[in-house]
């Protein structure tokens, strides 16, 4: 069994307006998006601003409302969850976008670190601290840290203080929200790295979240692509890499760079070839609305939003 | 090396980008705020302690051998139109003054601020309901209704005074509480707080108000100063202080009285000089603190 | 546009409506009922009684808060004992003087902060800028009613060079020359001592919003364009700056409302301020209920209308 199921997954925001402020419509942030993770594995979730991979990993944590659809984590659906909430939660941690305004400024890295250990584990303070110590180390921060403050630390640092964090608890489930897109390019692979080595010693399951095909072909095992809300295109990372169906998808993976100066004529072409392809079948791929159809299978697990026509 | 293995470790109680130090900077580069820091240590210090040695009964009675007095030797600041001493009344009516003043502020300050975080953390729905209901205290003819209050409160007492003048002034720090909130409770920090698991109230106290203590800092301060000013205010008008307890405003309130104000200026003009120089200096120390905590206005 | 006016209306019934309540509740509060002004103490308790039963008092609250909105509406504010006339007649008269006396207050406040705010904004950080700073700065820090009393001391009672009391002088024949002169003289003291002190929040907000605007793009590129410094300031920043300002004159009314019960005790002028303050010490509660629900609508709608000149000056905010 798959440890995160989400099947039909929708967030609308209202849109509110006229004179009583009535709910006049609706955004559609996220309009029926289904995917499982494997225990264990990466997926990455992929797509462009405002494509909608944020709120659907922010609704999966429960930080947005869901409209419908559910999210089985371990058999257990989040999405009607009320009472004790807080115990599958525990399960279910979230590394942050920017490592600056996720760390509260005000607070010591013991008390940004200890934060969800005081709230659910009954800690000494002298346990705490060492749990704590224990923790840093363990994402490769020196234990005297913990009497510092967020500013003292570089981007990459903090990152792994959000790491560190989050892992606190033992989660079974980590969703990574652009972890590494406000580092540097030269701290990004560190921190990606790391990732993926704490991932092998706790046993994670991680929802990586970005908009960088490159990180994700490096991080994941399965991957969806996102655009306005709906999937156009799911699979393995074979899948997706080696044969795009989606034009939208096959403009993406055309726009990864390729760091062998050899190439660079050859990719030129291809990307132009790609892009003409996408200004003249873009009708053909999208709906009235400029939305992606509805998913199917064309092999076992690759899925793409092809129109009815045959 | 024999120290080789001794690893002592060093490490400094750093404070976070220290407040306190940037705000004692500021004060001191800035020669008017900290005259007027000084002042104000001064005449705290010297109100309350001197007030421990008189006897506010001794100088609230009235003695008919020696009314209207202007100042002598015997009676440092004259005396009023019960022969009660001018200069005893103007300690323990500056102290008064202050007393009710920080209480006032206190008080305010506990329920807007709580007001305030609620509305903006909760947002939405909730949001809309409480604003509504400050928008409508704040429209409210606020010095005629604390007047209306005063005159029908039974067994009205300091206590009630200071409760109905919180009712009517908590709005103000809440509005601005509420929309720093609502910016606060949008940012990583906060959200990531949520998915820790740790309930709302603790990401309102714990998480939220410690980032918006500087503007509290400063709201109070001035909101200080302003209270200061309503108090005297209602007390001169003869709806705040009643006569037998002293205060800045009992003495102005002599005034209303157009031989008073004209002949007998040395009940008066005391008052409202003090008055004048608590504001002024409360409200320079405020200023410079709203300079040390917006970065683009430091002087230093 | 329009939404925006209606739904600010729709926000306003239910605020006359809170406050209408609110004085309803402060007048139950007060001691003595309508009758206990009216009658002499020595008729027998049976008689009040049946009064009572006649004039409605001992019905349930909310009948009697009906009762009460609907003569209200109609213009019956009820009597008061002390004057022993109309609430609604003896207001009328007073209404008048508090007007006149606002409209001096509110012209006086402007004169003093266009000028003085536009100095200051175009010429900021320059020696008449922090002259003018100095003065709002002690002008925030005084509270209106000392600043009144010292006034008052000064040019009325030291120098002489105004009246210390009343509305106008006795005995003049009402709407010749000379009584509107004398009118004019006692309202001038009051106000000037009111403006001088309101004014100093128009002018600051005049000032930081010429600074404001100072720095725009839009007025960058008039400048690029070779528009002389005069003309800029003229068609473009003055224009921006000197909008939002109008839209804050119904405020202005909310802060007058506060101010009148200093100045008018302190002056004697004999407006609306001064009737409150005499019904409050004389207990004469029906007076001082129907100031407090006049002054209560006179705000809202200050504010009702600010929000709408607002809007019409600054379209964001009609998204809200």
């Amino acid at each position: 069994m798959a440890l995160l199921e989400v099947n039909d997954l929708k967030v609308h925001f209202p849109i509110r307006g006229g004179i009583l402020n009535r709910k006049i419509g609706a955004i559609k942030a996220v309009d029926g998006v289904s995917f499982s993770i494997e225990r264990g594995k990466t997926y990455g979730l992929v797509g462009e601003s405002g494509s909608g991979k944020t709120t659907t990993g922010k609704a999966i944590i429960g930080l947005n409302h869901i409209t419908s659809g559910t999210v089985k984590f371990d058999g257990v659906d989040l999405a009607g969850f009320t009472s004790k909430k807080s115990d599958i939660r525990k399960d279910i941690q979230m590394i942050f976008q920017d490592p600056y305004s996720s760390l509260n400024g005000r607070k010591r890295v013991l008390d940004i670190v200890a934060e969800p250990l005081r709230n659910f584990e009954n800690l000494t303070k002298t346990e705490e601290k060492k749990r704590v110590q224990e923790l840093l180390e363990q994402v490769g921060l020196s234990p005297e840290s913990i009497i510092k403050y967020p500013h003292q630390f570089s981007g990459g640092q903090r990152q792994r203080i959000g790491i560190a964090r989050a892992i606190a608890l033992k989660p079974k489930l980590i969703i990574a929200d652009e972890p590494v897109s406000a580092l540097d390019v030269s701290v990004q692979a560190q921190v990606l790295n790391f990732m993926q080595d704490i991932q092998k010693d706790l046993n994670l399951t991680y929802l990586f979240i970005s908009h960088d095909l490159g990180i994700v072909k490096h991080m994941c095992d399965e991957i969806g692509i996102m655009y306005k809300g709906r999937y156009v295109e799911s699979g393995t990372k074979a899948d997706i890499f080696n044969h795009p169906q989606h034009i939208y998808t096959k403009r993406l993976v055309a726009a990864i760079p390729d760091i062998n100066p050899v190439n660079r004529q050859q990719q030129k072409v291809y990307r132009e070839e790609v892009e003409k392809e996408y200004q003249q079948n873009y009708n053909d791929y999208f709906d009235q609305e400029g939305l992606a159809y509805t998913l199917r299978h064309i092999s076992d697990s690759h899925l793409v939003a092809l129109p009815q026509k045959g | 090396m024999e120290y080789s293995n001794v690893e002592v470790v060093e490490v400094e109680q750093e404070k976070a980008p220290s407040m306190a130090k940037v705000i004692w900077r500021e004060i001191v580069r800035d020669k008017v705020a900290l005259i007027s820091f000084i002042f104000l240590i001064v005449i705290t210090s010297l109100v309350y302690g001197v007030s421990l040695f008189l006897n506010q009964d001794e100088i609230v009675k009235v003695d008919l051998f020696a009314i209207n007095q202007p100042p002598s030797n015997e009676f440092l600041l004259g005396t009023d139109y019960g022969g009660r001493d001018i200069f005893g009344q103007l300690i323990i009516g500056t102290r008064n003054s202050l007393s009710i003043g920080i209480l006032v502020t206190l008080m305010t300050g506990i329920i807007g601020i709580t007001y305030g975080l609620v509305s903006g953390y909760y947002g939405g729905t909730v949001d809309n309901i409480m604003m509504r209901i400050v928008d409508f205290f704040l429209i409210l003819p606020f010095l005629m209704i604390v007047i209306v209050f005063v005159a029908i409160v039974p067994k009205y007492s300091i206590w009630s005074f200071s409760l109905i003048m919180t009712a009517f002034l908590w709005m103000g720090i809440a509005r601005l509480i509420r929309s720093k909130a609502l910016q606060e409770r949008e940012l990583d920090y906060a959200q990531a707080s949520k998915t820790l698991g740790t309930p709302n109230w603790k990401i309102m106290f714990f998480q939220v108000l410690p980032n918006l203590s500087s503007l509290i800092i400063v709201t109070m301060t001035l909101n200080l100063a302003a209270n200061i000013g309503l108090e005297s205010g209602l007390s001169f008008l003869g709806f705040g202080f009643p006569e037998d307890t002293p205060s800045l405003g009992t003495l102005l309130g002599y005034a209303r009285n157009p031989q008073t104000l004209e002949l007998r200026w040395w009940i008066w003009v005391p008052a409202a000089i003090m008055v004048f120089l608590l504001m002024l200096a409360v409200r320079n120390v405020g200023e410079a603190l709203k300079r040390a905590t917006d970065a683009r206005q430091r002087r230093g | 546009m329009w939404k925006f006016i209606v739904r600010r209306l729709l926000i306003t019934m239910p605020q006359v409506v809170l406050l209408s309540i609110l004085v309803f509740i402060m007048a139950q509060l007060m001691p003595g009922d309508a009758l206990s002004g009216l009658i002499d103490p020595n008729i027998d308790p049976s008689a009040i009684e049946e009064q009572r039963e006649k004039l409605g008092l001992n019905d349930p609250w909310y009948v009697q808060y009906k009762d009460w909105v609907t003569s209200a509406i109609q213009g019956d504010l009820g009597q008061s004992f002390r004057f022993k006339m109309p609430v609604s007649e003896l207001i009328g008269q007073r209404l008048v003087n508090t007007f006149w006396l606002s409209l001096a207050t509110l012209i006086i406040t402007y004169l003093i902060a266009i000028p003085l705010g536009i100095t200051s904004g175009r010429y900021n950080d320059t020696l008449r800028d922090q002259l003018i700073n100095g003065y709002t700065y002690i002008g925030f820090a005084t509270p209106l009613f000392i600043f009144a009393l010292v006034m008052l001391w000064a040019f009325g009672y030291g120098l002489g060079w105004f009246p210390t009391g009343g509305s106008v002088d006795p005995g003049l024949e009402p709407g010749s020359f000379a009584y509107i002169m004398s009118k004019v003289n006692h309202i001038l003291l009051p106000a000037i001592s009111m403006a001088l002190i309101t004014t100093v929040n128009t002018v600051q907000y005049l000032r930081s919003e010429i600074i404001d605007t100072k720095q725009k793009d839009f007025v960058i590129t008039a400048r690029a364009k070779g528009a002389s410094e005069s003309r800029v300031y003229r068609r473009h920043i003055f224009r921006n700056s000197l909008l939002p300002i109008a839209a804050y004159f119904g405020f202005e009314i909310t802060g007058l409302i506060g101010g009148t019960v200093f100045i008018e005790t302190i002056f004697s002028y004999p407006g609306m301020g001064l009737l409150f303050m005499e019904s409050v010490l004389q207990r004469d509660y029906s007076v001082v209920t129907s100031v407090v629900l006049l002054f209560g609508i006179a705000s809202i709608l200050g504010a009702l209308l600010s929000d709408i000149i607002l809007s019409l000056v600054d379209p964001r905010i009609r998204i809200k």
